[in-house]
C-alpha cells in the first residue's frame, strides 16, 4: 500500500503488511545503495501489528519504480548468493573427497 | 535512469559441512542482509509438523493435549516442504484441508502386554509419505548404546495402558509456532581482526605475557614456545661469536674447529624451553669442553585463534591494567560475517541457506508486484483524496 501525494510522486510511504524487520532492513539497505535515492528509512508502527512503513524520497523518480528497482537488486544478491553457495558447497565436496583418497 | 545501484555482491567460502551443520563465511555484504538471512532461516522456511492430532484411545499418564504438544514437536524430514502447498491454501481437498496433497498422515498404536515399561517412541509413528518420516539421528557419540537408537521417546506405558491415535502433518513456518522452526541455532559474528603490537610486545617479560594470554577467557592468544628465536652463540672457550641471525630453529648444528678437528654438535632447541633470555650450557665432546652460552629473543605472542574472539575487551583491559595500552588493537571488519547454521534434522542444513535465500526471494516478489494493484487506491480513496486535495 502506498501513501503520497499525486502531486509529488518522487516522495512516499509503503506500508506493507505481514513484513518485519527481515525484509525492511533488508530492502533499507538496497535503496540506500540507488544513487537515485535521497532518504530511505523504516519503521514498525507497533510490535504487535504486523506492518511495516518503507519511506523513499527521490531525485526526482518515481518512488515506486525506485523500491521496485531496489527489490529486484536484492533479488540479484540473492541469486548471486545463492550460485555461490551452490558452487562453494560442489568444491568443498570435492575438496574433501580429494583428502579422503589421498589418505588412504 | 540515472546510474547504476552501488550495491556488492557477497561472496561465500564454505569451512565446514555436514548434515546437519554448516559453517561459512559471507564477505563484502551489510550486517542487514546477513541478519535478514538469519531471520528468515530460522522463522520463515517451511517445513512439516504435526497439526492435528485425533486420539483414539490413551490410558497413559499423560493426557491427551499433552500427547499432541509433544507429537507437533517431533522433527520431520521436510524436504517435500518448499513444493508442498499450505493447508489453507489447498483447493484440491473438500475444504478440511486433509488430502494429500497439502497433508501427511501419520498413526501410532501402542499397548503395553508384559511388565516391563514400554517406550512410546518416535520410530512407532508410522507415516502415510515414505519421505516425511520422524528425523532418525544416527548417533555416532556413543558406539555402545545406539545398537539400539530408540528415537525421542513421547510416553511411557505401563501394564494395560494404551495410546492409539491419528495425526495430521501441514506444512507451516517458524513464525506461526516454533514445531515448524527448521533451525536449532543459527548465529553470525563479524570477523574479527587482531594486530599484535611486536614492538611493545618484546618489552614484556615472560610472565608479563603469559598473564596477558590467560587474560582472556577463551583461548585467542599463545605464547610460541618449541620454535624459539635464536639469536647467537657465544663459544665461551676459544671466544667466538657465531651469529645465527633471527631464523627459527628446532635445533642448531654448532661447528667447533678445534686446531685438529673440526665436531659438530647439535642442539635441540625442546630441551632449552624452560629458559629465559641466555643460558650457559656446556657439551663434553670426546677431548674438547665447548662452553657456550646461547642467545634466544623473548618468547613470541601469536594468534592462536582469532575467531575465538567473543568480543570481550578483557585482552585490552589487562594491556591497560598492565601500562601498555596498545599492545593489542582489535576491530571487527564490518561487512566480513561467519556463520553457524545448525538444523534439528528436518531439512539438511546446506538445504536450509537455499531454501532461505528462495524464500527472501518470494517475499521480495510479493512486494514488488504489490505495488502494482489498484486495491489500495480503491479501498483508501477517501486517504487518496485527502493526499490530492490537502
Amino acid at each position: 500500500m502506498e501513501h503520497g501525494s499525486f502531486q509529488d510522486e518522487s516522495q512516499a510511504t509503503f506500508s506493507l503488511t505481514d513484513e518485519d524487520h527481515t525484509l525492511a532492513n533488508s530492502l533499507r539497505y538496497t535503496l540506500n545503495q540507488d544513487p537515485r535515492v535521497t532518504f530511505c528509512g523504516y519503521s514498525i508502527p507497533h510490535p504487535s501489528d504486523a506492518r511495516a512503513n518503507i519511506r523513499v524520497q527521490t531525485t526526482g523518480d518515481l518512488a515506486r519504480d525506485v523500491l521496485k528497482d531496489s527489490c529486484q537488486d536484492l533479488m540479484l544478491v540473492c541469486q548471486h548468493v545463492r550460485s555461490t553457495v551452490d558452487q562453494a558447497v560442489m568444491e568443498f565436496k570435492n575438496k574433501q573427497w580429494v583428502e579422503s583418497m589421498t589418505i588412504k | 535512469m540515472e546510474g547504476v545501484s552501488y550495491q556488492r555482491f557477497p561472496k561465500i567460502k564454505i569451512r565446514t559441512v555436514r548434515d546437519d551443520f554448516m559453517k561459512f563465511e559471507l564477505r563484502e555484504t551489510d550486517a542487514s542482509i546477513a541478519n535478514a538471512l538469519r531471520r528468515v532461516m530460522i522463522a520463515e522456511v517451511p517445513t512439516i509438523a504435526i497439526d492435528l492430532v485425533e486420539i483414539e484411545v490413551n490410558s497413559s499418564v499423560l493426557n491427551d493435549e499433552f500427547i499432541a504438544h509433544r507429537l507437533g514437536l517431533i522433527p520431520l524430514t521436510s524436504e517435500r516442504a518448499m513444493a508442498m502447498r499450505f493447508s489453507r491454501d489447498c483447493d484440491a481437498c473438500d475444504g478440511d484441508g486433509q488430502c494429500e496433497y497439502c497433508s501427511v498422515e501419520f498413526h501410532l498404536r501402542a499397548k503395553c502386554i508384559n511388565d516391563q515399561t514400554l517406550d512410546v517412541t518416535s520410530k512407532d509413528l508410522y507415516s502415510s509419505d515414505h519421505t516425511v518420516v520422524p528425523v532418525d539421528f544416527p548417533d555416532s557419540s556413543t558406539g555402545l548404546d545406539n545398537a539400539d537408537n530408540r528415537g525421542i521417546i513421547i510416553v511411557k506405558l505401563r501394564r494395560g495402558q494404551e495410546l492409539g491415535l491419528r495425526a495430521i502433518a501441514r506444512k507451516g513456518i517458524g513464525k506461526d509456532h516454533a514445531k515448524w522452526s527448521p533451525a536449532a541455532t543459527v548465529t553470525f559474528m563479524y570477523e574479527p581482526e587482531i594486530y599484535i603490537n611486536e614492538e611493545l610486545m618484546e618489552t614484556l617479560t615472560l610472565e608479563e605475557k603469559k598473564e596477558f594470554v590467560e587474560s582472556s577467557p577463551t583461548k585467542v592468544f599463545d605464547i610460541n614456545a618449541n620454535t624459539q628465536q635464536l639469536t647467537s652463540i657465544l663459544l665461551l672457550n676459544a671466544p667466538t661469536l657465531y651469529p645465527v641471525g633471527s631464523a627459527e630453529f628446532h635445533s642448531v648444528f654448532l661447528q667447533i674447529v678445534d686446531s685438529n678437528q673440526i665436531c659438530s654438535v647439535e642442539i635441540f632447541l625442546s630441551e632449552l624451553m624452560a629458559c629465559e633470555n641466555s643460558s650457559f650450557y656446556n657439551v663434553q665432546l670426546s677431548h674438547f669442553n665447548a662452553n657456550f652460552v646461547v642467545h634466544f629473543a623473548p618468547f613470541q605472542v601469536y594468534v592462536y585463534d582469532a575467531e575465538a574472539y567473543t568480543y570481550d575487551d578483557e585482552v585490552l583491559k589487562k594491556a591497560e591494567a598492565m601500562g601498555k595500552p596498545g599492545l593489542v588493537e582489535i576491530h571487527a571488519k564490518e561487512d566480513s560475517f561467519i556463520f553457524t547454521v545448525e538444523t534439528t534434522g528436518a531439512i539438511k542444513a546446506s538445504q536450509l541457506f537455499l531454501n532461505a535465500i528462495e524464500v527472501l526471494k518470494q517475499k521480495l516478489d510479493a512486494v514488488r508486484l504489490s505495488a502494482d494493484t489498484v486495491e489500495a487506491d480503491e479501498q483508501f480513496g477517501e486517504l487518496g483524496a485527502h493526499m490530492r486535495g490537502g
